[in-house]
């Protein structure tokens, strides 16, 4: 579904992401890990083309989106969330979900349109309850839910989560975990998850990535990656591996 | 096919009652029947002001309030129109009511010109910007022959009594004023205004949804100047003589933007609201002040709404307990 192809980025002398191969299947959860700095966040922005990769190829279903645009990418039905939550401000719950439903993939031409799909993806994440509150309002877990939300509205066929668990209680992503198997299975949106919650990664993904340094170290199934003794290293330092 | 009633994208609005809609009609028809009333020439050039300053700060708060970029540029907008209507009758001796329009769009074309380069710009940059916009054509207009440079142009009068003349400029203006304040309501209440807002909001973000930001972004300052454009046509043909020290004058930008913040920029009444109390503020202190003493008055109006109402008189008036009780009742 989504293939890149030896993508390079760099920031003036530092390679965020250096030759990078990646391949998403279509309806899998696939992850992304790696210690900070690895050039995770920096790969997700290549993909939904708020950067623009220095080389390399990007293909999604067949398509070169290598020099893409954010709003073409997200058109074309890449839809994605943030590290740091930027939620509209000054809009409330359903506003912020109603921008994405009208400018998205389905294209709502109507406000009134927008709002009606907004409000069906409320009740799908669970936040229909919470509809006209201001976003200031809202505890951090509601914040992230919407953020998601927002993103379902683009009625995409691939969602970058960007950290989607971080900052959440046990129960919290226990909750977010089955809304994220709530969203491969019930909408078949296929998921690409970057994180830093573990537990989370080998519970959902079926195959998870390693990046280090701009590279990946490796990939594979979850308990395949968590025994490679390249990835302890990465994430324990050479003393204690 | 059923018409879908315009929905309010931003909730707070309060329920609109039927008899607010006939209240504005009322005033409207009032307004357009004031002049039988054979008023002081006066107040019909006061009003003439005050009707401009709303189409003038309507047609910028597209731009400057729904997609939150400061443009102090309007004015170059504005006296493009006057300038291109004022070439228009002189050259080739077209009415100035038929070419306020064409006026409107060389306004537009040099807007899309411009804005193709400016509107990459953000934040205070974009407003340091569009401020020299302002003094860069003030200073071409100064010197171009063609427009007269530094001696201005002037218009033919019309072949009418002056009292005959005033009333039809009032008219005109009047007219104007309420056709830009409904296409600055239908942007707030189109798909159009949303993704404007959006940008406002996270210009990021908002092309992550599928926003085309940049496309957006240039429409709205296109249709922000083809307005502007067309005020400033009529605006000249008003005068009778422009010269770039008058049209071109900053303080107009200055003002427009005073007056949005000061009712509001958020929604279309704000901007109303707004230069209607400012401009004609501005006028009553220095007709029955005097001009020295009335800035100072001016002055302090601005500094009270701005701290003790920061996002605008609407906003204020929309959230005070007396009008949330009086529309709960």
């Amino acid at each position: 579904m989504l293939e890149g192809e030896k993508v390079n980025k760099r920031f003036g002398g530092l390679s965020a992401v250096s030759d990078f191969d990646f391949s998403i299947e279509q309806g899998q959860i696939t992850g992304l890990i790696g210690p900070n700095g690895s050039g995770k966040s920096t790969l997700f922005n290549l993909i939904a083309g708020f950067y623009t990769a220095d080389s390399g190829r990007i293909r999604f279903n067949g398509k070169d989106i290598t020099k893409f645009k954010a709003y073409q990418i997200a058109k074309l039905g890449i839809a994605r969330t943030f590290q740091i939550v930027r939620p509209f401000q000054e809009l409330n719950v359903l506003e912020n979900v109603a921008v994405a439903a009208m400018y998205g993939t389905e294209n709502m031409p109507t406000i009134s349109k927008g709002k009606e799909m907004a409000l069906e993806i409320l009740k799908f994440v669970g936040l229909e309850a919470k509809k006209n509150t201001p976003i200031h309002d809202l505890v951090a877990v509601e914040v992230k839910r919407l953020e998601l939300a927002r993103a379902l509205a683009v009625k995409p066929k691939l969602l970058l989560l960007d950290e989607a668990f971080s900052g959440l209680s046990d129960t919290e992503v226990k909750e977010a975990i089955e809304l994220i198997y709530r969203i491969r299975d019930d909408l078949g949106i296929t998921v690409f998850l970057i994180e830093h919650v573990m537990k989370a990664v080998m519970g959902t993904c079926e195959k998870i990535m390693v990046m280090h340094y701009g590279v990946k170290l490796t990939e594979g199934k979850p308990e395949e990656v968590a025994n490679h003794p390249g990835v302890i290293k990465a994430y324990l330092g050479k003393t204690h591996a | 096919m059923v018409r879908e009633k315009a929905e309010n994208f931003k909730a707070n609005d309060g329920p609109i009652q039927k008899w607010s809609y006939v209240v504005v009609l009322c005033i409207i028809f009032l307004l357009f029947a004031f002049p039988l009333l054979k008023p002081p020439a006066y107040f019909l050039s006061l009003l003439f002001t005050v009707f401009m300053y709303i189409a003038l700060t309507e047609s910028w708060n597209i731009m400057g309030g729904y997609a939150g970029y400061i443009s102090l540029g309007h004015v170059t907008f504005f006296s493009i129109g006057a300038y291109t209507t004022a070439v228009f009758m002189n050259r080739l001796g077209v009415s100035p009511f038929a070419t306020a329009i064409p006026g409107g769009f060389v306004a537009a074309m040099v807007a899309a010109l411009v804005g193709i380069f400016l509107l990459k710009i953000r934040g205070a940059y974009f407003v340091i910007s569009t401020f020299l916009l302002a003094v860069v054509t003030h200073l071409v207009f100064m010197n171009w022959n063609f427009v007269g440079s530094s001696s201005g142009l002037w218009f033919k009068l019309l072949p009418v009594s002056i009292e005959v003349n005033r009333i039809i400029f009032y008219e005109v203006m009047l007219l104007l004023a309420i056709l830009i304040t409904l296409v600055a309501r239908w942007v707030e209440k189109s798909k159009f205004g949303v993704g404007l807002v959006a940008i406002r909001e996270d210009e990021d973000v908002a092309q992550s949804v599928g926003i085309h930001a940049p496309k957006l972004k240039l429409l709205a300052f296109i249709l922000s100047a083809f307005l502007a454009g067309i005020v400033g046509g009529i605006y000249g043909y008003y005068m009778s003589y422009i010269h770039p020290d008058t049209t071109f004058d900053i303080n107009i930008s200055l003002l427009i933007l005073l007056m949005a913040f000061f009712g509001g920029c958020r929604t279309w009444i704000g901007p109303l609201l707004g230069a209607t109390i400012l401009s004609s503020a501005n006028q009553v202190f220095v007709t029955f002040i005097g001009a020295e003493i009335s800035r100072i008055f001016y002055g302090l109006l601005l500094m009270v709404v701005i701290i003790f109402m920061p996002d605008g008189m609407i906003e204020h008036i929309k959230n005070s307990r007396v009008v949330k009780k009086w529309v709960a009742e």
